[in-house]
This record gives C-alpha cells, structure tokens and sequence, in this order.
C-alpha cells in the first residue's frame, strides 16, 4: 500500500526525496522536544528549590546540608539530579559538586544560579537573602515563559495547521474540482508551479510558529516534514478530486 | 542580533553585579567575574574590557566603559553602563541604582511579552489571508485559458500562456515575500526570554 502510494507520486521526484528527508529529520526533531521539556521542567522547579534553601539556611543550616535534604524531598529531575550530584561528592569539594549539577541539568537558568551562589559563597555574603531573591526572580522569569508558551502554541499550531494543511487542500479542491485531469486539462506544469509554492509557505509558516514560541531552532527539524506533507497533500487531493 | 542578546541578558548582569557589589564585591571584580562566562554578549564585551586593562594599553576602566556605551545597543544595557560610569567618576550608591534599575527593567520586559503575545495575535489570520488569497486569485489566473479555452480569446484577445505563467510565477514569489515580512514581526519584536 505504502509502495502504491509513493508510486503515485512518481512524476514528482522532488516530493518522495523531501518525503523521505522529511521522515528522518522528524525523528531527529523528537530529542529537542524531549530535552526542552526535561529542562522547563527542572526550571519549574527552581524558584521552589530555592525558598526552600533560603528558609533552611535562614533556619541555621548549612547549605550543602540543606541541599541534600531538599534533593531528597524535591520530586522530579531536580531532586533526582541533585541528590545524585552530592551524594557522588564525597570524593570532590563541594564547589565541584555545585558545578557537576549545573552541567547535568542543561539549563541556563540553573547555571547562572549555581555561579551566584558559588561566587556569594566565596564573598560571604548573606544567602539567605541572595536565595530568596533569587527564588522570587526566577519565579517571575519563569511564570512569563509560561505564559507567552500557553498563549503562543495555539497560535503557533493554527498557523500551521492553515498553511501546511488547510491551503493546499483547499487550492486543490478548487483546481480538482474546476481543472479536473480527467477532462483532459493540462494542469501538470500549474501542480508543479503550486506545488513548489506550498512546500516554501509550509517552511514559512513552520519557522514563523517556531519564533513565536521562541524555539525556531528546535521547529527546523520539522520543516522537511511539512513541506513534504503540504505537497503530498496538495498533489493527493488534486488526483482525488479532479483524476 | 546584538540588540536582542543585550535585551536577554541585561537583567541577569543587573541582578549578579547586585548580589556581587551587595556583598562587597568591587565594581573591577564584578565585571571580572561575569567576563569568565555565562551571560553571552555582555560577558564578552566586559572580558575585552578586563583585557584591555589587563594589557596596560587602556587609559582606565572608566574610559572603556564609556567606550563600551557607543557599542550597546539596547537601552538598558546603555543605561547600566552609564550608571558603572557615573559611579566611577562620581562615586554614586551603585547597587541601589543597580536595584532601581533592575526593578525598572523587569517591569519593562513584563510590558513588552505582554504586548509581543498581543502583536502577534493577528499573525496566524494575516497569513492565511495573504497565503490564501494570492493563490486562489494565481490559481485562477493559471487556470483562465484552458476553462474558457476558445472564449477567453473572444474576449480578451490571444493569450500566450507563457506570460500567464510568468504572472503566476511572479504572483506567487510575491506571496511567499508577504508571508515572510509578515513573519518576520516574531522575529523583531521579540522579548528576549
């Protein structure tokens, strides 16, 4: 069926190439999403990591010791990683283990913070407060990346959907229906021309969704793949309707 | 690109230089230390300033940060630069500035997600209008002589079906254009998260 169907696209060699372009890089755009939500994860969950931090070194504590205990009753990567760093620790300083646990988690936002705390460490400044500020910082940062992420994604989906999916179907339902093949129309040379068109607006499309979420980068593993899939649906539909 | 680095990074450097200088941290030293990493654009401008005075070439820090200035891009990397300059040739409260500043700054980036989220509320509507619109009209034009056939020469005269795919050719390009200024408003205004 597969082989039936490809076939029928054996006039377009430049479809079945970007088909099968396509297939591979969207298995390649799964790790960026995969990694992307690992990481808002553990951002999520920073700004609580460290109230907590701040209360127990405000109650006495000291950090590492604080640290450890949060890991332990942290759920998700966080508390996972964090534990994990420090317990690994006892063959290294402290200071490494605050590093070790930076790299592993892969965020920005968790780096930045383990070198304000290693620095306010090093100048003996006060962490309580630094913690809290921190917390309180983060947890803005963080509510507004969510925000623009929930308010963004179904603009970001809609355009997608219209332009990969709902213009080509419906160019086709005009040309299939009013230039059919079957009537003896010339229309090869016109379904190339359109066909070339909505491949660049699918790639247009997708990376303006991707900006708008502010992850084009992640969004270009994806672009073979629509502009495959805006072309597959363009000549299908044209062949459907019009023969 | 410059500009939306700066804009990305501006308030992680304002909150570090308040939490080094709180803790008696120098202004030299602050800079030092973001300059190791971490802060993109602006760790490498304050690195090629340690650099420079490292070298011995340099006629003091308050001379490069002024220099600095012509380079920002941002406003609020400009304003914090002319704040480091202020406090070095006027000897001002650095980190209550630094913390007015900061404040300032965040209530501004606030304002500008708020308002990209609200700019770019048209976009997936204009897209299809300008995506939709352009082909059906093309789609129509290419399509004109052979649904007439022998009436479209009755009526507008011979056509020559290779200016007609040049229109659509061209009309086409002109579409994909549209969708891409369109487009590009994601990219300009963007908050810098």
């Amino acid at each position: 069926m597969i082989f039936d169907f490809l076939e029928a696209f054996n006039d377009n060699m430049f479809v079945l190439f970007l088909f099968v372009i396509g297939i591979a890089c969207a298995a390649g755009g799964i790790p960026p999403i995969l990694e992307r939500n690992r990481r808002r994860g553990i951002e999520n969950q920073l700004p609580g990591l460290l109230e907590s931090l701040s209360d127990a070194v405000g109650a006495g504590r000291g950090l590492q010791e604080a640290m450890l205990e949060q890991g332990r009753t942290t759920p998700g990567v966080l508390g996972k990683l964090l534990t994990e760093t420090l317990e690994s620790s006892h063959a290294s300083s402290f200071d490494a283990a605050l590093s070790a646990f930076a790299s592993k988690t892969r965020s920005s936002q968790v780096q930045r913070v383990v070198v304000l705390i290693d620095t306010a460490i090093q100048q003996d400044a006060p962490l309580q407060n630094i913690l809290s500020d921190l917390a309180m910082d983060y947890e803005r940062l963080n509510d507004l990346m969510n925000k623009r992420e929930s308010e963004l994604a179904g603009r970001g989906i809609l355009i997608v959907l219209f332009v990969c999916i709902g213009l080509p179907v419906l160019i086709a339902f005009i040309v299939g229906l009013f230039a059919p093949a079957k009537s003896g129309y010339q229309i090869s040379e016109f379904n190339t021309t359109f066909s070339n068109f909505f491949a660049v607006a699918s790639a247009v499309g997708a990376l303006v969704s991707g900006r708008m979420m502010g992850r084009m980068r992640d969004m270009l593993w994806w672009v073979p793949f629509w502009m495959s899939t805006s072309m597959l649906l363009y000549l299908g539909a044209v062949k459907m309707i019009g023969g | 690109m410059r500009k939306l680095d700066e804009k990305r990074e501006i308030l992680y450097v304002i909150r570090t230089l308040d939490v080094l200088m709180s803790s008696g941290v120098g202004l030299e030293a602050a800079l030092h230390s973001i300059g190791k990493g971490g802060y993109g654009i602006i760790s490498k401008d304050f690195a090629s300033i340690m650099d420079k005075l490292s070298s011995g070439k340099s006629r003091g820090l308050e001379f490069e940060i002024k220099a600095m200035m012509n380079k920002a891009e941002s406003d609020g990397y400009r304003r914090l630069l002319n704040t480091m300059y202020t406090n070095l040739t006027q000897n001002t409260d650095l980190v209550e500035t630094l913390r007015k500043q900061g404040k300032r700054m965040e209530e501004d980036r606030n304002e500008t997600v708020k308002k990209y989220i609200e700019d770019l509320g048209g976009v997936p509507e204009t897209l299809l209008s300008i995506g939709m619109i352009g082909p059906i009209i093309l789609a129509i034009v290419g399509l004109v002589p052979q649904i007439l056939g022998d009436g479209a020469e009755a009526i507008v005269g011979s056509i020559d079906q290779g200016m007609i795919n040049s229109i659509v050719n061209g009309g086409l390009l002109f579409t994909i254009l549209g969708m891409i200024l369109i487009g590009l408003k994601a990219h300009t205004k963007d908050p810098g998260l």
